[in-house]
């Protein structure tokens, strides 16, 4: 395997940032009661994590180390503050639903995380890929739980309604406690899979 | 030469240059965006003063809002800044009658709540409610920015004491009389419900004051 599917692999899946590191946690509370939020909120910190890690990779040779994390915070927080930029004056509707939550992903532990276990220590190249893979692992348990959680909880998927009057909206789940609950189903169930197929591996050597 | 990385002066130097470089770049891309950023913030309230004036919908196209907002909208500066929360008064003549708006903010649940409200001279029927800006609970609070909600309000008769009772025993579907001074309260958001009631009743002593100088 080259190392760039090596690293495409691990963010999606080996290493999730939710399922593995348990990064990004906190976000996953907020945003995923709708769909749309979730989509614009892993596309926002797709973009923030791989720019963010190319340029902190490409400078890592100049930072001196005792300010190394501040000037991490800084690069990361200024492509956040750009994408908040661009939301406001290109994407009025999505800005003002976000609202706070844009700027909360410089908050989002799996922009540091990445800086600084890997961009730290990589190429420009390979620390662009592996932000990429990253926000797109997180990004893709993300919309699951947003799935579940906006299709019971609103009776609709992207804010488009798919059930009748009938149907009795399930409040818990636009609250953060469903997410807590789902995530850790899925830990569960994603640690449980990875833990069977290891040994399964082994037995079979 | 290999220079010291670790050495105080470049660490200063090299904190000082990277901080400028950013910053200075963020502040060109604020200061580029910012008439568009400006553009869609006034463009949202005038189709909320329209839309609370029953005069557009949200189907209409950017310019059709803005032609019809400069010819009917009429903004007054006479804002009664002695009624709280109010920041902004409009009125417009619709089919031969006065009506007045003001937008008016008041406390919500997590953050200020916004609204557009229009009735009419005399403030005792409303004309429209259009919630500008919230952050309540989605799916809970947040309703109210729903559709069903704020046309509950639409032409409704204000209730005896100048208020529109929002109320929490109701179906919560929408009440469609209009002469009763109530509408349904959010299932489920109570003290949301309780944030409207006091910013209508906000608005509506503004418009009857602006109303009876008109």
């Amino acid at each position: 395997m080259s190392d760039t599917r090596k690293i495409v692999k691990d963010g999606l899946w080996s290493n999730n940032p939710i399922f593995v590191q348990v990064l990004g946690i906190c976000s996953t509370l907020a945003v995923t009661n709708n769909m749309k939020n979730t989509l614009i909120m892993a596309l926002g910190v797709t973009f923030a994590t791989a720019m963010g890690s190319v340029t902190l990779s490409a400078m890592k040779d100049l930072i001196p180390r005792k300010v190394r994390m501040i000037v991490q915070v800084l690069v990361l927080s200024f492509y956040v503050i750009i994408i908040d930029i661009i939301l406001r004056a290109y994407m009025p509707a999505a800005s003002k639903q976000l609202g706070p939550y844009v700027g909360l992903i410089i908050t989002n532990c799996i922009l540091m995380g990445r800086a600084e276990a890997f961009a730290a220590a990589n190429k420009p190249w390979p620390s662009f890929v592996d932000g990429i893979a990253n926000g797109l692992g997180y990004g893709a348990v993300l919309l699951c739980i947003s799935v579940i959680r906006e299709f019971f909880g609103f009776g609709s998927l992207m804010g488009v309604k798919l059930v009748g009057d009938a149907f009795t909206p399930w409040t818990i789940m636009v609250m953060a406690p469903s997410a807590f609950f789902l995530v850790a189903l899925a830990l569960w169930g994603a640690n449980t899979y990875n833990a069977k197929a290891a040994a399964k591996k082994k037995g079979a050597k | 030469m290999k220079f010291k990385k670790d050495s105080i002066g470049y660490t200063i130097v090299f904190t000082f240059i990277v901080c400028m470089l950013f910053v200075v770049i963020l502040a060109a891309a604020n200061q580029l965006t910012l008439p568009m950023a400006e553009a869609n913030k006034s463009f949202a309230a005038h189709l909320a003063v329209l839309k609370a004036f029953g005069l557009a919908d949200a189907s209409m196209s950017r310019t059709e809002v803005e032609s019809l907002y400069s010819t009917k909208v009429r903004e007054l500066d006479n804002a009664p800044g002695d009624i709280k929360g109010v920041t902004a008064a409009y009125a417009a003549d619709i089919d031969g009658s006065a009506f007045v708006a003001v937008k008016v903010t008041g406390a919500g649940l997590w953050g200020s709540i916004t609204a557009i409200l229009a009735t009419d001279p005399a403030a005792s029927r409303i004309r429209g409610l259009e919630i500008l800006d919230q952050q309540e609970t989605p799916g809970l609070g947040g309703r109210i920015g729903e559709d069903w909600f704020q046309a509950q309000f639409k032409g409704e008769k204000v209730g005896p004491g100048g208020t529109v009772k929002v109320d929490q025993n109701g179906t919560g579907k929408g009440d469609p009389d209009k002469e009763n001074g109530r509408v349904d309260a959010v299932t489920g958001a109570s003290r949301t419900s309780d944030f409207v009631a006091r910013i209508v009743a906000d608005g509506l002593s503004a418009t009857a004051k602006i109303g009876g100088s008109l």
